[in-house]
């Protein structure tokens, strides 16, 4: 195999260009079947992805390329990786790199952005602000769930 | 599940977020621990609904593997004596009078009506999604008020009701102090020695019984040797004087290993 061969293309949808390794961008599953098809050549175009989150989706790949199948060690350092990989984000790089890894199809990816949000959200109001939902309650029907759950909250 | 979060999200809104599709935000719930439902149902209607969904529970148990344990983190007085049963995901404790049902989903606790009848020494069981309750209860007349008589009482969890046991299947009940196995009779509101048994009782010791099949499992020690837990299976003939005769149809070891206490019989489909 020529050295161009290993060798891909991703494009962002603003146009940002990305040489990785093929064995690093075939962690997406969307990109796999891509290039399983021949439907494109040696340029990808990730219509759906900006340049600034598939940055950080090709980081994440390429730890994982380089590290997975390696030993127990190995795993946990990673599992360390992912952790401060995803500990800075705010909650739209976050929303941006679930909606990403949705879309290429790298579950790992999705797996720990999910949890990482779930980790992040634990109080009504990061709920609110967070998620960016409404309170719908009246604030009878809030005391009256309080009062239901009174003795979950007692720790 | 949670088709109406879009519509209540803030539309004004100018972030990104509302991009989000619905099955990430339940995914994302799914992950979070189990103690926070109670936060999370203060949220909005829409939360409220997913936490009360089963399809999010279905989903908790493929997205993390480590929450198999449900911690209740504490709960009202509990009676005490109280027996335990399990239907489904609530646990029912049943006291002398007073009963609780625990969900272990919701984490929530909410008393049952109260039994009917003061019940002492009970032994409680489920069938078929009702709770029976089996114990004694002081006389409701003139002959039998100072006596204490077996009573069958019986929870239907569906509709949240004590009833007065409508079942004509006779139960039975090994009498430790007697040695002898004995039926209760619903219908005619008694209890009834099975005969035919005059053999086999004798030599046995801790035993205890479960019916299954419209048969009678018997599992006991042979007198004198403690090794071995015996298993009969007896046929249950009803009489026409009203008699109930048991035969054995096997009776062998069914493990002689030493190391099992029987602690407690039930008959469970595999």
């Amino acid at each position: 195999m020529s050295k161009s061969e290993k060798k891909i293309v991703l494009k962002s949808l603003d146009n940002e260009a990305f040489e990785v390794e093929k064995a690093v961008a075939l962690q997406s599953q969307t990109i796999w079947v891509m290039c399983e098809d021949k439907c494109v050549g040696n340029e990808i175009p990730l219509e759906n992805v900006t340049g600034q989150i598939l940055a950080k989706v090709i980081d994440y790949c390429k730890k994982h390329a380089v590290v997975d199948g390696d030993g127990d060690e190995s795993s946990e350092e990673l599992k360390n990786w992912d952790t401060e990989f995803t500990k800075n984000m705010d909650q739209s790089t976050l929303f941006n790199m679930i909606l990403a890894a949705n879309y290429l199809n790298i579950k790992s990816l999705l797996n720990l952005t999910c949890q990482a949000v779930a980790d992040k959200t634990k109080t009504i109001d990061e709920f609110h602000t967070f998620l960016n939902i409404e309170n719908n309650f009246t604030p009878e029907e809030e005391a009256q769930i309080c009062q239901e759950n009174l003795w979950a909250f007692d720790d | 599940m949670f088709s109406k979060v879009r519509a209540q999200k803030h539309h004004h809104s100018p972030s990104m977020i509302t991009s989000l599709p619905d099955d990430f935000i339940v995914d994302i719930v799914a992950r979070v621990p189990r103690c926070y439902y109670p936060t999370i149902s203060l949220v909005s209607k829409s939360f409220r609904s997913l936490v009360a969904d089963c399809c999010l529970y279905i989903l908790r148990w493929k997205v993390n593997s480590k929450d198999r344990l449900a911690i209740i983190r504490s709960l009202p007085i509990i009676p005490c004596n109280g027996s335990y049963v399990a239907v489904g995901s609530n646990i029912y404790v049943v006291g002398s009078s007073r009963a609780l049902n625990i969900n272990c989903r919701f984490h929530t606790v909410q008393p049952i009506s109260h039994i009917p009848k003061k019940m002492f020494d009970k032994a409680i069981g489920i069938i078929n999604g009702k709770i029976y309750v089996i114990g004694d209860c002081w006389g409701d007349d003139k002959v039998s008020g100072n006596m204490l008589w077996k009573r069958v009482m019986v929870f239907d969890t569906e509709i949240q009701m004590w009833e007065q046991s409508q079942t004509w299947s006779v139960l039975y009940f090994y009498d430790v102090h007697k040695n002898k196995l004995r039926a209760y009779d619903p219908k005619q509101r008694c209890w009834i020695d099975v005969t035919g048994l005059e053999e086999l009782l004798p030599k046995t010791a801790c035993t205890d019984t479960v019916s299954y099949g419209g048969k009678l499992a018997l599992f006991f020690r042979n007198n004198g040797d403690a090794q071995k837990i015996w298993c009969a299976e007896i046929a249950l003939e009803r009489c026409q004087g009203g008699e109930i005769l048991g035969k054995v149809q096997w009776c062998d070891v069914v493990t002689d290993d030493g190391n099992f206490h029987m602690v407690k019989c039930l008959t469970v489909t595999v």
